[in-house]
């Protein structure tokens, strides 16, 4: 959902996010400097949390790390927030539940019996909705597509929205790169029990190639997932019962939804899109 | 704002887990289609029984079944006789343009005109609807403070006072459509490739306004214009702050030519925006079509 939120941003970007190429002790440098928030606020104080490391299975934290309240401490719209996973699971959704018609029905072309004389009701076919066996009124035809697009900054603050909701509940949780010393399954549950986690948990990386040692060690736990920051959405956030970001996509999710709210040319952008144009 | 989305976000600490499970749309937001069930699911619907209110061959708005109608009794007041030709000025308040100024969405150190205001993504016109430009309108002209030069297409007597008070400039100027579409979207008009316009004089029954001194109007004498400053300051009793003492006083004093759209750019000139240039007619018939 990201992904279709930030099309017009993408271009104009410089670095490539779907490739790691730092090497892991510059990263680690760069994860432990302070964050300098974009359009910082006047009125609203920056959230603090901890950054954390994925290093060991207890909990390790390495330093505060400062984020923008206008992400992640927005008003938390539990309405937005339906409405986009409503769309979510409506716009892709199409019903092959079909019906058919009276007139679809096979067969039913001739008066059953005459119309008087019989002492019975009157009926002109076998496949009248009336009849066992007959059509259907008013039923499902298939295909029904559900698509609809939901209006784009409704899509933006539900996911600002699902991040704040996510923070204040402590189940956010941001940690320094996804980087973990085994490739063991039982390293990362233990690592989740022990810092009460989950069960389910979301791994989100700003790049969509994520460390080897972590995607062998989430590939047979259905309910811990990795993500890339640009796939991020309500949806799997609000599935997963904790959110972990890293540093990086931290960076991006900012450096995005802050360039989609403070941009002074929405107007322009959406106009096209907009139905009864006068 | 803020203050109650830290009180949502506190309160939500103490509850459960916001999951697909416990979240819902306000109430009432949506309504469904309805079918009628029960009792009544297949009554008449509220249309009563037979007749012309169940199959809605109604008598037509405003018949009295013999009687001359009510609107048929007295004369056609034409109010909005020509309401489709008239011209159309969208108002912008000077309260906002001050607030444009405060937030830094238009520099005032540089005379500011219909493109300056609409590059804001603020404040847009369309010339389709008849919209000719600007109204700018008095709202917040006790606390106008904005020293400034600035173009609009229409000023009323209180308007023009608040800026002068402020130490600005203030023209009420004129333009055609065919000028007006350069100016609300000029990329797209550049990239087009073709000669800027040459700005139209105003059409007859606008003459007036736009030559006269007391509307500020662009044809109008610059002499008499600061006769009426003086004038307008003694009605309005403030002192006129002298713009020929300003250190901005090229800035204010800078006016556009009659036939001139864009600041810095004559009619005629065609600007590449690819190169980065601007080229310039040579041809006499062309210099002598385009010159004011």
């Amino acid at each position: 959902m990201l992904r279709n939120v930030c099309i017009q941003l993408k271009n104009g970007l410089p670095k490539s996010y779907s490739t790691s190429t730092s090497s892991p002790a510059s990263s680690e440098l760069a994860a432990l400097e302070p964050r300098k928030l974009l359009f910082p606020s006047n009125y609203k104080k920056p959230r603090q949390v901890w950054l954390e490391s994925l290093d060991t299975i207890d909990e390790r934290k390495l330093t505060i790390l400062e984020l923008h309240p206008e992400i992640f401490a927005a008003n938390p719209r539990i309405d937005l927030i339906h409405q986009n996973i409503k769309w979510q699971q409506n716009y892709r959704y199409v019903s092959y539940a079909h019906t058919k018609s009276r007139f679809e029905v096979r067969g039913g072309g001739r008066k059953p019996w005459p119309q008087k004389g019989l002492g019975k009701a009157r009926h002109g076919s076998i496949r009248s909705p009336l009849f066992r066996g007959g059509g259907v009124v008013h039923g499902p035809k298939s295909p029904t597509p559900h698509f609809y697009m939901l209006p784009f900054y409704i899509r933006i603050h539900g996911l600002t929205s699902a991040l704040s909701i996510k923070l204040a509940q402590d189940d956010l949780h941001i940690v320094d790169s996804l980087e973990i010393p085994s490739e063991d399954t039982s390293y990362i549950d233990e690592l989740i029990k022990s810092r009460l986690w989950g069960p389910s948990v979301l791994l989100v990386d700003s790049v969509d190639i994520m460390p080897r040692n972590i995607t062998a060690a989430t590939d047979t736990i259905k309910h811990v997932n990795l993500m890339p920051a640009y796939g991020l959405n309500v949806y799997s956030m609000l599935k997963h019962d904790t959110l972990v970001l890293t540093r990086g996509a931290v960076d991006l999710i900012e450096e995005k939804l802050l360039g989609h709210l403070h941009k002074n040319d929405s107007r322009a952008v959406e106009a096209k899109y907009k139905l009864n144009q006068v | 704002m803020s203050g109650n989305a830290d009180k949502a976000l506190n309160i939500l600490k103490s509850l459960p887990r916001v999951c697909l499970g416990n979240i819902r749309d306000n109430p009432g937001s949506r309504l469904g289609t309805k079918r009628g069930r029960g009792q009544h699911g297949g009554d008449k619907h509220g249309d009563g029984n037979k007749g012309s209110g169940q199959r809605q061959n109604f008598m037509r708005i405003g018949y009295e079944t013999g009687n001359t109608p009510f609107y048929m009794r007295f004369k056609k007041e034409e109010y909005y006789k020509g309401h489709h030709l008239k011209r159309q000025y969208p108002p912008l308040s000077l309260l906002n343009l001050q607030k444009f100024i405060d937030l830094n969405r238009i520099d005032a150190s540089k005379p500011i005109d219909l493109v300056s205001i609409v590059n804001t993504g603020l404040f847009n016109i369309s010339i389709d609807q008849k919209h000719f430009g600007i109204n700018l309108t008095d709202e917040g002209a006790d606390i106008f403070e904005a020293k400034l030069n600035i173009e609009v297409q229409w000023a009323s007597e209180l308007v023009i006072a608040a800026v002068e008070r402020a130490g600005g400039t203030i023209t009420t100027a004129y333009y055609d459509p065919d000028s007006l579409r350069a100016m609300v979207n000029t990329k797209k008009f550049f990239e087009r490739g073709t000669p800027i316009p040459k700005r139209m004089m105003p059409p007859p029954d606008a003459i007036e306004y736009y030559t006269s001194a007391s509307c500020r109007g662009y044809l109008a004498d610059p002499e008499k214009i600061s006769e009426e400053r003086l004038v307008l300051a003694q009605k309005y009793g403030y002192q006129l702050p002298k713009i020929e003492e300003s250190s901005e006083y090229e800035m204010l004093a800078q006016r556009k030519d009659p036939r001139q759209i864009f600041y810095g750019l004559n009619p005629g000139w065609v600007v590449n925006l690819r190169d980065k240039v601007v080229l310039k007619p040579k041809d006499e018939e062309l210099l002598e079509y385009y010159a004011s």
